[in-house]
């Protein structure tokens, strides 16, 4: 409760930041103005708004798509071997952190990095592909970030499936690939949508990864709070960039709760 | 049993007097810490046998800090870049410094006076770096030479702080940081040939050391760490001059030290301790009669005279303090997306 009043109390700091002018040369905000969200029109953030939604799509689907063979051979498999391996491939990322992995995608993705050197080698290319400050190589490495969270929502879905369902399914003569369409995957839509939802909510608060990988190129919306409030003291638009984006992440979550309930239905009760 | 109680209350009473007889220094982690704490801090203990502690984080962090604690400084002394000195300033966080109880700084270059609040501690450039063996026959002798069109996607500049390419912009086209405007232009033409902008000095190592960005405008001081650890730059110091930072040290307003802090100023500037500093950063001592060893003398971006601080581009730390927030925007808005 009082942690709940904490977070409240620095909302509505925020909030009556967001509400405030900014004065040139001092740390302390102006009289109240509405100047910091009609400045948030300008094409450039309502660019900036719609490239974090899309990015945020693109690694929760990837991350879903990495990530859903990994939880499957995590709840399925027999082999303590495999199971240890895709224990060690999805847990490892927890350990390091935000940076550590950004940099680490910096050396595989550089022009000299090690995708490019492997492909140079192999006469497949003659020139680096660029895959440093794309978007691209934000949501590759947004997706090691991700994953496992998306693995952890999905094995937990996935072990919840009754395996008498597919038992039944395959002594009517469902083959693997029916038996998965119709009975698995429609089971684990509970697990599918909890991922989504999770890997969407937790891309969208990514700074480290697009500040690194994007190299000012690819921004989300943390990255302009960054640079346009705390990088130049104009704490006010930063408050409305952060008030803007926590509407933005509000409504495009709710309108995927909407989207999903259907679905969310389909699975085992 | 009342042994025992009168010792605890003698500790009591000692444990505060003892943490009151140290001067703490707000500054920057890592190298910028241990510069401070291997040359003037190091002599001042030995003069007057307080130790010194250090409170380190970043500019920002450092700044909200301190104005949370109004009043009652978490530190004595803090460093920081000039214009971000501004913002302590106007705020009411540094006490007005008295010269007279800092002798050695007469010796300060003019260019280093940045306020009666505050005093640049060293200098360095922002300036053009890049990697020879990447580029071919490129040569830079001007600013202007970043506009070449052979560089279209090779230049990687600051995300934090466009103020310096801002005035260079400015300047090329017949005008000065105060009237920035008139640049807008000359640097939107520059904009093909930005391939990225670094982050912190850790990125911008690494974005020249992989070659990912072959040109940079590059903290001098940055240029030299990679220059040390094997990677082939060229640092020049284009006809216009490169662009001066200087980062600043002062008093905090409400310290119960002030006196020892001064004594501590007073060492930062002993010409011995600044050439120490310009040796272990090759950067500008900010005295002009420290004695820098030839080979750090020679370098771009380290200046022994007068001549040299005033051939350089000096971005008024006031102006800049007032301006950075609006220069940032128009280079997110215009340049950077």
């Amino acid at each position: 409760m009082l942690c709940a009043f904490g977070f409240l109390l620095a909302l509505a700091a925020v909030l009556q930041f967001s509400l405030r002018a900014y004065v040139p040369g001092s740390l302390d905000p102006g009289g109240f103005t509405l100047a910091n969200f009609t400045d948030l029109l300008k094409p450039l953030y309502a660019r900036v708004f719609f490239d974090t939604v899309v990015i945020c799509f693109l690694t929760a689907v990837s991350t879903l798509i990495v990530g859903y063979p990994l939880a499957y051979a995590l709840v399925r498999t027999q082999s303590a071997v495999i199971k240890s391996v895709v224990l060690v491939i999805v847990v490892t990322p927890l350990f390091l952190g935000e940076v550590v992995r950004t940099y680490s995608w910096i050396i595989v993705l550089g022009n000299n990095g090690f995708i490019n050197s492997v492909l140079l080698n192999l006469g497949i290319i003659r020139q680096p592909v660029q895959f440093m400050f794309t978007t691209f190589g934000v949501v590759v490495a947004l997706v090691h970030v991700t994953m496992p969270v998306m693995v952890i929502m999905l094995a937990a879905g996935l072990s919840h499936i009754d395996r008498d369902y597919q038992r039944a399914a395959e002594s009517l003569g469902a083959g693997p690939i029916r038996v998965f369409l119709t009975v698995t995957l429609p089971l684990s839509m509970p697990g599918v949508v909890a991922g989504v939802t999770t890997a969407f909510a937790w891309t969208f608060s990514a700074f480290a990864t697009p500040q690194l990988i994007g190299g000012g190129r690819v921004n989300m919306i943390s990255n302009l709070v960054y640079q346009l409030g705390f990088s130049s003291f104009n704490f006010p638009f930063a408050a409305s960039l952060c008030v803007a984006g926590l509407a933005l992440t509000i409504v495009v979550l709710s309108a995927l709760r909407l989207v999903a309930r259907p679905l969310e239905n389909i699975g085992p009760h | 049993m009342k042994r025992f109680w009168l010792a605890i209350f003698a500790l009591a009473i000692a444990s505060p007097a003892q943490a009151q007889d140290k001067l703490v220094i707000s500054i920057w982690g890592g190298s910028w810490r241990d510069l401070v704490a291997e040359t003037v801090a190091k002599k001042f203990t030995a003069e007057t046998g307080v130790p010194v502690e250090f409170i380190t984080g970043g500019t920002i962090d450092r700044l909200n800090k301190e104005k949370l604690a109004k009043g009652n400084p978490e530190s004595d002394i803090t460093f920081t870049t000039s214009h971000v000195g501004w913002l302590y300033a106007n705020d009411g966080l540094f006490e007005q410094l008295d010269l007279a109880k800092i002798p050695n700084a007469k010796n300060l270059a003019d260019e280093a006076r940045i306020s009666p609040f505050h005093l640049g501690a060293w200098a360095y450039v922002y300036t053009i770096g890049y990697r020879a063996d990447l580029l071919g026959d490129v040569k830079f002798d001007s600013w202007n030479d970043l506009w070449k069109p052979e560089l279209k996607g090779k230049i990687a500049g600051p995300d934090f702080d466009p103020s310096h390419i801002i005035a260079v912009a400015a300047i090329l086209s017949g005008s000065d940081a105060a009237h920035w405007e008139k640049g807008q232009d000359k640097l939107k033409a520059l904009k093909p040939n930005f391939k990225a902008f670094y982050t912190n000095d850790a990125n911008s190592q690494q974005l020249l050391a992989s070659g990912e960005t072959p040109v940079q405008i590059v903290l001098s001081m940055n240029a030299y760490y990679m220059i040390g650890q094997g990677v082939p730059i060229t640092l020049v110091i284009p006809k216009e001059g490169a662009v001066l930072g200087v980062d600043t040290v002062a008093i905090m307003k409400g310290s119960k030290k002030a006196e020892l802090a001064y004594k501590f100023i007073n060492i930062l500037y002993d010409p011995e301790i600044q050439a120490e500093i310009a040796k272990l950063k090759k950067g500008s001592p900010a005295v002009l009669n420290a004695k820098i060893d030839p080979e750090i003398a020679k370098l771009p971006g380290v200046f022994t005279t007068a001549a040299q601080w005033k051939q350089q581009i000096n971005i008024d730390a006031k102006l800049r303090a007032e301006k950075t927030a609006e220069w940032r925007k128009w280079f997110a808005e215009n340049i950077m997306n």
